[in-house]
């Protein structure tokens, strides 16, 4: 395996100062179909030469918002503006923008060549100039030179996702949107295809918009992320504020593994764990709401084995119930009551005592998430 | 282990000739008779010669009523691949209000027995005062023959992606030049299937013929009047030779088929 370049967060989504404008702009874009409602008042500017990734599952929408933005469907309500041009009913074939489609929809029936050319063909391009086109292509997607006259159908599955960047790229769109492309490979390859678009994505400047239902793919690839469940955008911001601020439980379960513990305010105003037991009084980080009853969000990687209760800000009583081996670190699942709780730590730190014995599992209010229930 | 392979395979092998020789048996018997000296239909043949062969090729009789066939055969197929490539993707292409039931309405006519068609084809032109003709026969083929081949392009048309002509429109093409670049292309090899039964099933068809093509006669219909009476051996040759047209046409429509698909694979 060669060098796994880890590379800084840029933080080329913030725009300050100087506001450039949004290449793409929704407002208030809503799609139904009947009486559901696939898309529901989407507010988003996209910002010029960003690569922002539209993370749900699946039905949250995301790809109806896709194909809106791509002009396969227009929308029932609201705007769609390219560089300030309403754009809501211009077709697919009359947009800037080029969709790199899940099933990749290369032509069975055209060489590689012939399928990299076919957008320069629709603008009757002269064959050789087309061919130069195509090939210097090929060499930017790491093709051999050979691969020109070669069947399409005969190329690997990594090569097709290469033939299909290269067809798109000689659309030379402002925009390109990425339908998941890669969720049909396998681990390792895909791997690889994500620090390539990235790198891709810099060496272009082109604005790219991706949709994932996978957050770590997302995580990986993009300067923003936006988060959509039931036709609504979640939340939108960079992947660590993704990570570290999720809007509500709904992100931060999806975002990974995570402890949820439910909290209610007793009538002397202290918040009491609402499930696991007993009650315990928790110390919470104080930007509250006035709720009674909230949701505390701590990841697993964030609790730890205490030996008495003052050694963390919130400590609580269970029992080892199993453990796994997550490679460089190890995770336990404790029972609390009736409730199970995750503690991740690094193999070093690892528990030295046999499972189905009791511990204290302690957490600090800083590293806890308060979200409402 | 290895013997009982050898049995099973000798078994199968007689099983397969003894199937093929009851199919072609009575071909050959034909065929046969047509170079017979004689002037009836008889077995073994007495005396072998090509000279009913030379007066078939050289009847005018057989000459026009060939013509008719293959002009009925020829518009038939023009027509009914045009009508149907368009009828197969509304049949498996696009989702449309009305869509089960026009693929029902489309099958009915296959299942009508031909007789009855014809018949029922021939009081209809009676009533709009049409003379029946090779021309009302030409319509009444493509009654039973367009959903035929429809059909057969609709087996082609479901395997199509449709998303294939989104990507085209995505890259900026227009409809048109998408129809012309990646939908026909890709629809080719269910066309020409299309184009071959259209021809074969119009060349051979007998009862709708019998019915509708009025004083013009057909290659099936002649076959069958001289049957009935005034038997020769122009009609074993003649049948011989329709036999061996089909197959030129079958064998052709394969090399082409090779074709197209080598080009694609290169």
């Amino acid at each position: 395996m060669g060098l796994a370049l880890v590379k800084e967060q840029s933080d080329v989504a913030k725009p300050s100062g100087a506001q450039p404008l949004p290449v793409l702009q929704l407002v208030g874009v809503r799609k139904t179909f009947g009486d559901f409602a696939a898309v529901e008042r989407i507010d988003l500017d996209i910002v010029e030469g960003e690569f922002l990734t539209i993370v749900g599952p699946s039905g949250s929408g995301k790809t109806t918002l896709l194909r809106m933005l791509a002009g396969m469907e227009a929308p029932s309500e609201g705007n769609i503006t390219l560089r300030g041009e309403l754009i809501n009913d211009v077709p697919a074939n009359k947009r800037p923008t080029c969709l790199v489609f899940q099933s990749l929809a290369l032509f069975p029936h055209k060489t590689v060549g012939e399928n990299i050319e076919f957008p320069l063909k629709v603008k009757n391009i002269a064959p050789a100039k087309r061919k130069e086109r195509a090939l210097e292509l090929l060499r930017m997607l790491r093709l051999p030179e050979s691969y020109y006259g070669k069947n399409v159908m005969k190329c690997s599955g990594g090569e097709k996702q290469r033939v299909a960047l290269a067809r798109a790229f000689a659309y030379d769109p402002d925009v390109l949107f990425f339908d998941e492309p890669l969720s049909a490979l396998d681990y390792k390859l895909k791997k690889v295809l994500e620090k390539e678009l990235k790198d891709l994505h810099k060496e272009t400047g082109k604005t790219f918009i991706y949709i994932t239902h996978s957050l770590e793919e997302a995580m990986v690839m993009s300067d923003r992320i936006g988060v959509m469940r039931a036709g609504r955008l979640v939340q939108v911001g960079t992947p660590e504020e993704i990570y570290s601020r999720p809007a509500d439980r709904f992100v931060s379960e999806f975002v990974g593994e995570v402890n949820v513990i439910e909290a209610v305010k007793s009538s002397a105003g202290e918040w009491v764990a609402a499930e696991g037991g007993a009650p315990i009084k928790l110390k919470l980080p104080s930007a509250l709401t006035d709720a009674t009853k909230v949701a505390v969000v701590v990841r697993p990687e964030f609790l730890r084995f205490v030996d008495k209760p003052g050694a963390a800000d919130n400590a609580m009583n269970g029992t080892i119930y199993n453990e796994y081996s997550l490679g460089s670190r190890i995770q336990y699942q404790v029972r609390v009551g009736d409730k199970t709780l995750l503690v991740e730590l690094s193999r070093g730190n690892g528990w030295k005592g046999t499972l189905d014995t009791p511990v204290l599992v302690g957490w600090d209010a800083t590293d806890a998430i308060v979200v409402a229930a | 282990m290895d013997m009982e392979k050898r049995r099973s395979g000798l078994f199968i092998g007689l099983w397969t000739g003894f199937v093929v020789l009851m199919i072609y048996l009575p071909i050959a018997c034909g065929a046969l008779a047509g170079l017979s000296r004689g002037r009836y239909f008889g077995f073994p043949v007495k005396e072998y010669s090509g000279e009913w062969w030379q007066r078939t090729i050289d009847s005018f009789e057989i000459a026009t009523i060939v013509q008719n066939s293959l002009l009925i055969a020829g518009i038939v197929t023009v027509i009914s691949v045009v009508i149907a490539f368009f009828g197969a993707l509304a049949f498996a292409r696009y989702e449309w209000k009305g869509r089960k039931l026009y693929q029902k309405l489309l099958l009915l006519p296959i299942f009508f027995p031909q007789p009855v068609l014809g018949l029922a084809l021939l009081l209809w032109f009676n009533s709009l005062g049409l003379a029946p003709s090779w021309q009302t026969a030409a319509v009444a083929h493509l009654v039973w023959i367009v959903p035929v081949v429809t059909l057969v392009i609709a087996i082609q048309v479901y395997s199509f992606d449709p998303v294939l002509e989104d990507a085209a429109s995505d890259l900026g093409a227009s409809r048109l030049f998408i129809l012309r670049e990646i939908t026909l292309p890709i629809l080719w090899p269910g066309i020409w299937s299309g184009a071959l039964f259209a021809f074969l099933l119009s060349w051979g068809n007998f009862p709708l013929s019998l019915y509708t093509a009025g004083a013009d006669s057909t290659v099936p219909k002649w076959l069958y009047s001289k049957m009935v009476a005034g038997y020769t051996p122009m009609v074993p040759a003649l049948g011989t030779m329709s036999t061996l047209a089909a197959a030129t046409v079958l064998l052709l429509g394969g090399l082409a088929m090779m074709l197209i698909r080598r080009r694609a694979a290169e």
